[in-house]
């Protein structure tokens, strides 16, 4: 009885289901656009290597290549380290990576990256030289069309890289700790910790501030050599420079050894006016001591010559940075500042450097010893370039450029740079010496606002420079600093919110929605300089042979699904100087486009 | 006098299976009615919700019959000593649980339905449970937005399947017995062998049961198997972690045709983070992929490892175990010294080496994760080959002019074989452990590709805003990797000649 019903039952249902169940199928024929079944229909394979922190970018770019046709072999690597052995022995088709410009000015943004012979460029092609050479003379309302030209040029016409997207720069903050006003976020430049105070001021002397970031091994504490993640901020922090950049990149000498500066005609020439009011701290059995020397001129050309020379120290890495300055010198006869106009204005470059100042120049002095702004006595520096290049206040306003104490950096690096031996000499900046232990040693002379006395594997400390602008507005709030080094960002959330650190400094877009939701954290963002984008392989490979092949993927990939992945915290890039300059330019994901490439690719092969 | 009598009656209760396994039941599931209380309530919009809700009532129900089931068995057995038929008859309501999905209350009322239980009626019972989750579960793709090509097809041969193995369950209860059943069942069996090929193991005990109790004359060889089998399956926990094992391996092998991979690979970014739903029944991950279809695809990759890297070291290990076992003296010092320095190094340790040395894929993932274990496996074996070799009848076969090939194979070996199973159900649970382990730490198979540890790594990320995209796998792997140990304790207890 009940099988007499059950089989009809059965063919009742299943009519029913199959008539309003869609299959995979029957859904594809009606969305995909139709295949007529011509043309190679073969897959191209194509190595993607990337590290494990851009996991999701990994996996978004590979979802995109293999719903267009394409095969992924993905090459993820575990850290940087390891990341770039690969890159360097050539494994990979396209590789992911990412920029900031941290000087904040387009030239940095493109010259290192994709001029022929630059740090990090694997690119040689003469178009982009041009333009690049171009651009760097040229003032900001000249070089939006040149780079205009660059970008079409390096991505329209060469596809030699693809840009995926340019992320915000985000700081969540202890707002129950930190007054939250006094906490800076800067496009570019990194934190300047002499502004924070604490709510309860009365903290500020006794409590350190709290921060932490990821890298627990310091590359080095002399400013030149280094410049990445473990140092800038740092470094930032323990020189003074020239000049600062402002929250929006801006050139300003506010908070900088100079009290004004100015471009005379020709932008060629650069003068600044120090201060008078800032010594080096030295360490003195763990703690910071004024050392009385002043920092003046001497150690500005001191510094200025060191940067600039690629041998000047053993392992120098930031000289590209630095290789338009042609000469740095001390101006003592004022009345040449006189009839020397500024650029751009009628007004004299010793009327600029004047402005704002209670006591006008009296007399310029050439011994640092000698200067005294009460009395109208003024150090002046000249910096001259090789060649017109307004972007070199950018490229000092860099960590890099930070001022170091020639007398105490001499009488360190007494080694010969050529016959350096690292089992033997100890460099100046070495982390070593200032890592606890039987190695420490601690020879540091800062000029900036704070100065490290030790660190070990889990924690720096840092105190303030008890001779820097006292009195002043730029004097350091906070006594004591504490830098947590503290690997993933899981855990430095945690912290955070543990009250065990105060600050954390870019924070991941995953993490967003839990900082708001925590009342006593506040999240602080702006766009920011980084962007992230595919690199081709430049060589023995179907990428670096076939403009077709870079271009159909160039069109695949859909930047708006990282944004809708990131919930609308990315923004489009075209390239890496887009965030600097607005050129308009836009990439659009075209799938018919990348259809099209893809099959003169095949054709050609 | 009175605590005598106590402690009689407290003998007679605990005698009782179906009063321990009724008492079994209704915790388990007061446990998931309050799971789904606790719920059924969004305390951040104060408001109930209406499926959750749902799922908590139908649960209190059965969890209230079944509390009163149990007093009833309790008064039946101090009466009169046994269940009463009125009382069995309740496990016909119990049945309709099923529906519900709650598979403690199920399985006790087919328990509690039957008197005289042979272990072909559990093997019955839980092989049309297995194959009514799976169509279940596979069922769900019904509300996707569009199923697998194959998945309509798939689905009648399953519910074809199912029909069939109601029919012989209720022809197994009816006409089977503890040593023997009708010859003409042999017809029953052979189609539920070939049932098996969905993965339901269960078929396949079964049909074997059946092939053996109807045609075989070796009456020792029948009671053998009753007794063991009859062991494991009056034990609830262990019959229970062998169906939830079958159900996994039986899933993944239906979800070949039943559910569609793209579902579980292909990033959506028009689903990003969705809540679970009925058409995303454990909601979908940060790229849009739906939760549940890379669980359900993920178990292949776990059980394969699991399984694979399981009996590769008990073969190896084994065989040396063995030989070292059998030849003793020198054979014995090289081959366990040697062992030795490789127990010395620590397996993870070992596997993440080969892993970082050869490469993430699950070739390598196998090998590694083999290594690491020979030696327990060498040791568990020469153990046993020791005691057994200076039994007498490996003694006469020496005698009777064996070769050491064939006393090894034919005598020392299958008569050792008993603890190698054991330890070997009991390891695979912590090979499913390495293998998400090594995912979760990034060295596993790649990260799209859906396995369990990789599916928890992505939502440890999400542990505050989204826990169920770590809940769920979580469960998924403490389930596993529990079933394995309990039915591992299960077969240790049927195994063990001390325990007769």
């Amino acid at each position: 009885m009940l099988k007499k019903i059950f089989l009809p039952v059965l063919l009742v249902f299943v009519l029913v289901i199959s008539g309003c169940v869609k299959t995979k199928s029957e859904v594809e024929e009606g969305t995909k656009p139709g295949n007529d079944g011509k043309g190679d229909q073969s897959k191209v394979t194509i190595e993607l290597l990337g590290m494990s922190t851009n996991e999701s970018d990994l996996n978004i770019v590979r979802d995109q290549l293999v719903k267009n046709g394409f095969d992924v072999k993905l090459n993820m690597q575990p850290d940087y380290g390891s990341f770039k052995s690969q890159q360097d022995a050539g494994n990979y088709d396209i590789a992911m990576t990412g920029w900031t410009t941290v000087t904040g000015n387009p030239d940095y943004a493109v010259r290192s990256l994709f001029k022929t012979g630059g740090d990090y460029s694997v690119i040689s092609d003469p178009e982009l030289d041009k333009l690049i050479d171009q651009a760097g003379t040229e003032t900001p309302e000249e070089y939006e069309a040149t780079y205009k030209a660059f970008e079409e040029h390096l991505v329209f016409n060469k596809a030699y890289i693809v840009p995926l997207y340019s992320s915000y720069k985000t700081q969540a903050v202890n707002k129950d700790v930190l007054n939250l006003d006094s906490v800076r976020l800067s496009k570019s430049r990194s934190l300047p910790w002499e502004y924070i105070e604490f709510n309860y001021t009365s903290k500020n002397a006794t409590d350190p501030l709290v921060l932490s970031q990821s890298a627990s091994t310091l590359t080095s504490l002399d400013p030149i050599k280094g410049n990445d993640g473990s140092i800038n901020i740092i470094n930032t922090n323990m020189n003074v420079r020239l000049v600062n950049l402002t929250d929006d990149d801006q050139i300003t000498s506010e908070g900088s050894l100079s009290l004004n500066h100015s471009i005379a005609e020709g932008n060629s020439e650069y003068y600044f006016l120090l201060r008078d009011d800032i010594n080096f701290a030295k360490v003195e059995g763990k703690n910071a001591v004024d050392s009385g020397e002043r920092v003046g001129s001497d150690d500005v050309i001191f510094t200025l010559n060191r940067a600039k020379d690629k041998d000047s120290v053993p392992d120098h890495r930031t000289y590209t940075l630095h290789e338009h300055i042609k000469n740095a010198e001390v101006v003592t006869d004022l009345a040449s500042l006189e009839t020397i106009k500024q650029s751009g204005s009628d007004a004299t470059v010793k009327e600029m450097l004047e402005e704002g100042l209670d006591t006008k120049i009296s007399a310029l002095v050439d011994d640092k010893t000698d200067a005294n702004n009460k009395e109208g006595k003024y150090q002046v520096i000249k910096v001259t370039t090789t060649e017109p290049f307004p972007q070199v206040l950018n490229y000092l306003a860099h960590q890099s450029a930070g001022i170091v104490s020639k007398k105490q950096v001499e009488s360190i690096n007494t080694f010969d740079v050529a016959s350096f031996d690292v089992n033997k000499d100890i460099p100046y900046g070495d982390q070593n010496t200032v890592t606890e232990g039987s190695q420490y040693n601690n020879t540091l002379y800062a000029s900036g606002p704070y100065i490290l006395t030790s660190k070990n594997d889990y924690e720096a400390a840092f105190k303030k420079n008890p001779g820097y602008m006292k009195g002043t507005e730029n004097e350091p709030k906070i006594s004591n600093v504490t830098m947590r080094f503290i690997k993933d960002p899981d855990s430095t959330l945690a912290a955070l919110r543990n009250n065990e650190i105060h600050m954390f400094y870019a924070v991941p877009e995953t993490k967003y929605d839990i900082i708001e939701n925590d009342s006593k954290l506040s999240l602080q963002s702006m766009e920011s300089n980084a962007v992230s984008y595919l690199s081709f392989n430049p060589e023995n490979r179907e990428v670096s042979e076939s403009e077709d092949l870079r271009k159909a993927i160039l069109y695949t990939i859909n930047q708006d699904d990282f944004i809708s992945f990131y919930k609308g915290n990315k923004l489009k890039a075209f390239s890496t100087v887009s965030t600097l300059v607005k050129t308009g330019n836009e990439l659009n994901a075209d799938l018919a486009k990348a259809k099209e490439y893809l099959a003169k690719y095949k054709e050609t092969k | 006098m009175k605590t005598q009598k106590d402690i009689e009656k407290k003998k007679v209760l605990k005698l009782s299976p179906e009063y321990t396994q009724s008492s079994f039941t209704w915790i388990t599931s007061l446990t998931l009615t309050m799971i789904f209380l606790l719920n059924c309530y969004d305390f951040t919009t104060q408001a109930i919700k209406p499926f959750v809700f749902s799922a908590f009532l139908a649960y209190a129900v059965f969890t209230l019959i079944q509390v009163i089931i149990t007093l009833m068995i309790r008064r039946d057995l101090l009466t009169t000593g046994a269940v009463r038929k009125s009382t069995r008859r309740l496990g016909f309501v119990q049945l309709l649980s099923i529906f519900t999905g709650n598979v403690f209350v199920v399985s006790f009322a087919f328990s509690l339905m039957k008197e005289r239980k042979t272990p072909e009626y559990t093997f019955a019972v839980y092989m049309v449970l297995t194959q009514f989750f799976i169509i279940s579960i596979s069922a769900l793709n019904l509300f996707k937005p569009y199923v697998s090509d194959t998945f309509l097809i798939a689905m009648i041969i399953l519910v074809t399947i199912m029909v069939f193995q109601i029919v012989a369950t209720i022809l197994v209860a009816k006409y089977v017995t503890h040593n023997r059943t009708e010859r003409w069942m042999t017809w029953i069996a052979i189609p539920l062998l070939l049932t098996a090929v969905t993965g339901n193991f269960f078929a396949l005990l079964l049909g074997y049961g059946l092939l053996m109790k109807g045609r075989s004359t070796d009456q020792s060889r029948i009671d053998k198997w009753d007794t063991m089998w009859g062991k494991i399956t009056r034990n609830t926990t262990s019959i229970l972690g062998l169906f939830f094992i079958i159900f996994m391996f039986s899933i993944s092998v239906c979800s070949i045709f039943t559910f569609d991979y793209s579902l579980a690979i292909e990033n959506n970014y028009g689903a990003l983070l969705l809540e679970p739903s009925i058409m995303y029944p454990m909601g979908t991950d940060d790229f849009g992929r739906d939760l549940f279809s890379r669980i359900v695809f993920g178990a292949r990759i776990s059980l394969i490892v699991g399984f694979v890297s399981t009996i590769v070291p008990a073969i190896i290990g084994g065989a040396l175990g063995a030989f070292a076992g059998y030849y003793g003296h020198r054979t014995d010092n090289i081959v366990m010294r040697l062992l030795d320095v490789l127990y010395a190094v620590p397996g993870i340790l070992l596997a993440i080496a080969i892993i970082a040395a050869f490469g993430a894929n699950i070739t390598n993932l196998i090998i590694a994760l083999s290594v690491g274990s020979i030696p327990t496996y060498a040791r568990t074996m020469r153990a046993n080959v020791l005691m057994v070799s200076n039994y007498q009848f490996v003694d006469s076969a020496r005698a009777l002019g064996s070769s050491d090939f064939s006393i090894i194979f034919r005598q020392v070996i299958p008569n050792s074989l008993a603890p190698m199973i054991v330890k070997a159900t009991l390891t695979i649970g912590s090979a499913v452990i390495a293998t998400s382990s090594l995912s979760y730490l990034g060295l596993g198979v790649e990260p799209h590709i859906p396995e369990w540890g990789n599916i928890l790594k992505l939502g440890s990320t999400y542990l505050e805003t989204n826990s169920y995209l770590a809940i769920y796998p979580g469960l998924a792997i403490i389930a596993l990797v529990l079933s394995f140990n309990f039915l591992g304790d299960g077969l240790r207890d049927a195994m063990d000649p001390k325990l007769d």
